[in-house]
């Protein structure tokens, strides 16, 4: 028999069922039972409850299991933990949870023993588990990377700080990725016991317009790039006459540099489907699908699971815990397109085809199958659910005047705490760079940071006191996007920097307009030039007039944002420009056109790799003696420099 | 119906109407060429845009029109990107105006070109305008095929040769599609570069030509 | 992968089409015969458009369009590199260079042998642990996430599951 669990009836007593729900159902699974009076069943519950915190036998072992920390070994690390548990015939659970936005600790266990602080072990290998567990059980906490818990207050007689005195988790605020590194993403006890579907137990009472007045009173801003008021869209398909409405969820993050979605939706996808539930009741929508990248497979499958297992407990599907609302969920596996962002292209690849359309009509009067659809991102669904599970007053405490609440942001690149951070709006971006991301590693200085993934733009090193919020980004020429910031250092080239987003944008134009498809083209053969040296001073103006003309003519989002990275770029680094095309030099040495490989001879042993590397063969030097490249002939593929194990070939 | 303003010019609709349809019922004119009445709007040629009040670019084949709208047909910001997107649509078009078949003035792109001032299409694009018979044809060494166009033809027009006096059409397919056509028309490609070194004189462009008719001669690709 | 080999495209499909046939599952379709090819086989497609009347070129429209569906037969293992910014500014493109090098791809996306095949992917979403590539089976069955490899690293990568490739490739899987 399966074990019981707190979804399940407590006792004959209790007469809810899928198909006949008593309305009570969420509320009654943690502080049930709430229809009759029985100690018994009382216990029980309490009962499964510690369990469920703090495991069976009081020892609870957490392995984050996310695309991220599987990508850095978890696997390994999880297939360690079963194996000591079991040959050491420790008493423990082992559980699996999500990742918690500190990615450079990949992977990390969380241990917990009653009488203990709740300890969290970073950047584990498989080996170091017996060891661990073994340290931890007795008390020596002192390896611990930090402690998460601990309400007895004993934490001062180990060396090991809190989680929450660390500036990278104080400075943070989280509100939506509560759940995230701390729940089971595939129990959905595990949420329910962390206030989960409170939100939607509060919402089936209330009349649809007073769910959307309480979103627009926590004045919650789509999380997804524009920052539409979420309370607008949904208002809008709400005072639609239609026989069907659609509500879709885009997590088709294809932002490079952005993975807070998917971050959310593989760590706490309870919370994002809950969300979806309460904006479908909000605009009265019977069809809900998530759009979910495939590129992204745990993603896919977390969500799927989550869906079919609310679906079981009767919070999907027909006449929601006997509310007379009937929402049911599919999850749909998109093929890969950076287009599929733009609203009107994920709604014709949900309609099996490709392409955006010109918008008017929006998607809210005539979207999917020309019904009126309300498209959101996964965050914001996210924040939906969050803020009606603990009310608009905890939301609004936060952010600035006209952007309310928190917002995650992945901070990559050249930074010694790779991560995503959930901070308030309005936060200055050097406060996200250094203090939360520890600033760029080996002393190096932060040249600019990308914002906003392919439509954002750079902001220079000057400008990083700019609070992060819609506005002041978008005055700095950038974007907030989905909340993707990448931190260039000074050995990356800005132009080189506007090409790559370039020729990301290119490949990703769906080639329906004009504008966008060649424009783009057009754009990249001038950088093109530029970066082999073969600029004039006339491509800076014709970059600059050809970009606006494509901003402000595209058909869709995508082209009407694209220049964006070559406009800041020129804006603010028009000196590298001019110094790749004046000079004929690129002053961070990456163009390889405009860069020469000189071999030094100090350095060089003569072991004869380069010579075995260079596809020209025009790398010289008797063996064991320095070698030398001959620069008119070098091809500049940088094979050399690749294999050099002594460093002695230099970019100069 | 709704009420709108084109050009400040008071103008009345109904109510499922595109800007399109209110900019003519209200007397102005907007280039279109992917717009066909009736049909889809795809809107993908973008040359249609025109400005709200906003200073929104919207293409008004598809824009709905709405009341209280004011809309410029051509302000200086729609004249400057509608030019702009015309060179992007010359820029990516293969031109091939000798062999093609939208001859005779029926080519919406060769107008726009033309209204803008876009230079790109050979004078092979004009001539056919006027009915006259192709000079090549008769064997006659006619410089068409490889000059700018923007003269209206006038030589042409009075059945005498082009002798290029507008230089050279820039972008190289279109030389290329030009020797094609002086290959196909078997004209001596020496008398070709005698008359063209009359107005690009030591204009490395003729030397350009006879590379390539060499190439293409040898090739066998005619 | 045995018995994909011996039911014959028209059973697959029609397995697939039992499940979904509408115009809006084309993707999924798609999907589903990837999924059991490791890439659309022509011959697949036409059956698709034969029996559920979506015209070829639409098929063709859409498989060309997303960049999930590959039309050519890929290797037993498929390298995909990830071609975001974090990768990007930390160097993948060295590293994809260097997998083409290692397995001496000279044209195409596929070594000589048909062992190993390397493409350049879109974000994965892992940018904390740049540069990262994905290696996946043909079958999709084996998927396995590698961040932080640098050049040393990628060579390594590119000789061991070139010659798992070749083992089970042998061993007739």
């Amino acid at each position: 028999m399966a074990e019981w669990t707190l979804m399940d009836r407590c006792c004959d007593k209790c007469w809810h069922t899928v198909e006949y729900p008593c309305k009570h159902f969420i509320r009654c699974t943690v502080e049930g039972p709430l229809c009759h009076e029985s100690a018994e069943c009382r216990v029980k519950r309490k009962r499964r409850i510690e369990e469920l915190k703090y495991g069976k036998y009081g020892i609870k072992i957490k392995v984050p299991i996310s695309s991220c920390t599987l990508a850095a070994g978890a696997k390994e690390v999880y297939d360690a933990v079963s194996k000591e548990v079991l040959s050491s015939g420790l008493n423990a659970d082992i559980t699996i949870s999500g990742c918690m936005g500190l990615c450079y600790l990949d992977p990390w266990i969380e241990l917990s023993k009653k009488g203990l602080p709740t300890a969290i072990y970073v950047n584990v290998k498989p080996g170091d588990v017996p060891k661990i567990l073994k340290e931890y059980l007795s008390g020596d906490l002192s390896n611990a990377f930090a402690l998460r818990a601990d309400p007895e207050g004993i934490y001062k007689n180990y060396k090991v700080p809190l989680l929450n005195d660390l500036t990278l988790w104080s400075n943070q605020v989280r509100f939506v990725s509560r759940g995230c590194g701390v729940l089971n993403p595939e129990s959905i006890e595990d949420y329910i016991i962390s206030n989960g579907f409170r939100g939607l137990d509060k919402i089936l009472n209330m009349h649809p317009k007073n769910v959307i007045e309480f979103v627009k009173k926590s004045g919650l801003r789509g999380r997804g790039g524009a920052g539409f008021p979420t309370w607008m869209k949904w208002e809008i398909a709400q005072s639609q006459v239609s026989d069907i409405k659609y509500f879709i969820v885009n997590a088709d993050e294809g932002d490079p540099g952005a993975f807070m979605n998917r971050l959310l939706a593989e760590s706490d996808p309870y919370r994002v489907i809950e969300g979806m539930i309460i904006g479908a009741y909000a605009v009265g929508a019977s069809k809900g699908y998530i759009f979910v990248r495939a590129e992204k497979p745990l993603m896919a499958d977390r969500l799927s699971k989550a869906v079919e297992e609310i679906r079981k407990y009767g919070l999907l599907g027909r006449n929601i815990l006997g509310s007379g609302f009937s929402f049911d969920i599919e999850v749909i596996l998109s093929a890969g397109a950076f287009v599929c962002g733009e609203e009107t292209a994920l709604i014709s690849a949900i309609e099996g085809r490709t392409r955006p359309r010109q918008r008017p009509p929006y998607p809210a009067t005539r979207g999917l199958w020309d019904k009126p659809t309300v498209i959101n991102n996964v965050e914001t669904v996210a924040h939906v659910a969050t803020v009606f599970q603990v009310g608009v007053e905890e939301f609004t405490k936060y952010g600035t005047e006209k952007s309310k609440g928190t917002k995650m942001f992945c901070v990559t690149g050249c930074v010694s705490r790779t991560g995503a951070y959930e901070v308030p709006i309005g936060m200055s971006l050097s406060k996200l760079v250094y203090d939360l991301a520890g600033g760029p590693p080996d002393g190096k200085k932060v040249k600019a940071v990308q914002i906003g993934g392919p439509s954002g733009g750079c902001v220079p090193s000057n400008l990083l006191n700019t609070p992060v919020d819609y506005e002041s980004l978008q005055s700095a020429g950038a974007i907030m996007g989905s909340g993707g910031v990448v931190v260039i250092d000074e050995d990356s080239c800005m132009v080189d920097v506007a090409k790559f987003f370039t020729s990301f944008t290119l490949a990703e134009s769906c080639g329906k307009c004009f504008t966008c498809r060649v424009g783009m083209k057009l754009l990249y053969d001038i950088l093109k030039n530029i970066t082999e040296g073969k600029g004039s001073e006339e491509d800076l103006e014709l970059l600059n007039e050809l970009s606006d003309v494509i901003i402000g003519s595209s058909l869709c989002a995508l082209g009407g944002t694209a220049p964006n990275p070559i406009k800041s770029t020129l804006r603010y680094f028009r000196d590298e420009y001019v110094a790749h095309i004046k000079d004929r030099k690129c002053p961070a040495k990456v163009c390889p056109n405009l860069v020469e490989y000189w071999i030094d001879p100090a350095k060089c042993v003569g072991c004869g790799l380069c010579v075995k590397a260079c596809p020209t063969n025009f790398i010289t030097g008797e063996r064991g003696k320095p070698h030398s490249i001959d620069p008119s002939k070098c091809i500049r593929c940088s094979q050399c420099f690749i294999t050099c194990p002594q460093g002695a070939v230099i970019k100069r | 119906m709704v009420k709108l303003y084109i050009n400040n010019k008071e103008v009345q609709v109904e109510a499922a109407s595109t800007l399109l349809d209110a900019i003519v019922r209200a007397g102005f004119k907007v280039p279109t060429l992917c717009y066909l009445k009736d049909m889809f709007n795809e809107a993908t040629c973008r040359v249609c845009i025109v400005e709200l009040s906003g200073g929104r670019l919207v293409p008004s084949c598809s824009y709905p029109a709405s009341e209280g709208l004011r809309v410029l047909t051509d302000s200086e910001r729609v004249l400057k990107y509608r030019r702009a997107i015309v060179e992007m649509i010359l820029a990516s078009h293969k031109i091939k105006c000798q062999s093609c078949s939208m001859k005779g003035g029926y080519c919406q792109l060769l107008k726009l070109s033309k209204e803008f001032g876009v230079e790109g299409i050979p004078v092979c694009a004009e001539c056919p305008l006027y009915g006259s018979e192709c000079l090549l044809n008769l064997g006659i060494a006619c410089l068409g095929p490889v000059t700018i166009a923007g003269c209206d033809a006038i030589c042409t027009k009075e059945r005498s040769p082009c002798i290029g006096c507008r230089g050279p059409a820039s972008p190289d397919d279109v030389l290329e599609e030009g020797i094609k056509t002086f290959i196909k028309y078997k004209i001596n490609i020496d008398e070709v570069v005698g008359i063209s070194e009359l107005f690009w004189g030591s204009n490395p462009l003729t030397q350009t030509i006879r590379k390539l008719f060499t190439n293409l001669h040898e090739g066998g690709r005619v | 992968m045995d018995s994909v080999k011996e039911r014959s495209v028209d059973e697959v499909v029609s397995t697939i089409l039992g499940k979904y046939n509408q115009r809006h599952h084309l993707m999924r379709i798609l999907q589903e015969v990837q999924s059991n090819y490791g890439y659309l086989p022509r011959e697949a497609l036409e059956k698709i458009s034969q029996s559920t009347g979506i015209p070829l070129s639409d098929i063709i429209n859409v498989a060309t369009f997303y960049h999930q569906y590959r039309l050519e037969i890929p290797g037993y293992y498929i390298f995909l590199v990830c071609m975001g910014t974090a990768c990007h500014l930390k160097g993948n493109q060295d590293n994809y260079n260097v997998l083409r090098n290692t397995l001496g791809i000279k044209k195409g996306n596929t070594s000589s042998d048909g062992l190993v095949s390397v493409e350049k992917a879109r974000c994965f979403g892992c940018c904390s642990l740049a540069p990262v590539m994905m290696v996946v089976s043909r079958d999709g069955c084996e998927r396995y996430l590698h961040g932080n490899v640098d050049i040393k690293e990628t060579k390594k990568l590119a000789l061991t599951y070139r010659s798992m490739a070749s083992k089970k490739v042998r061993s007739g899987e």
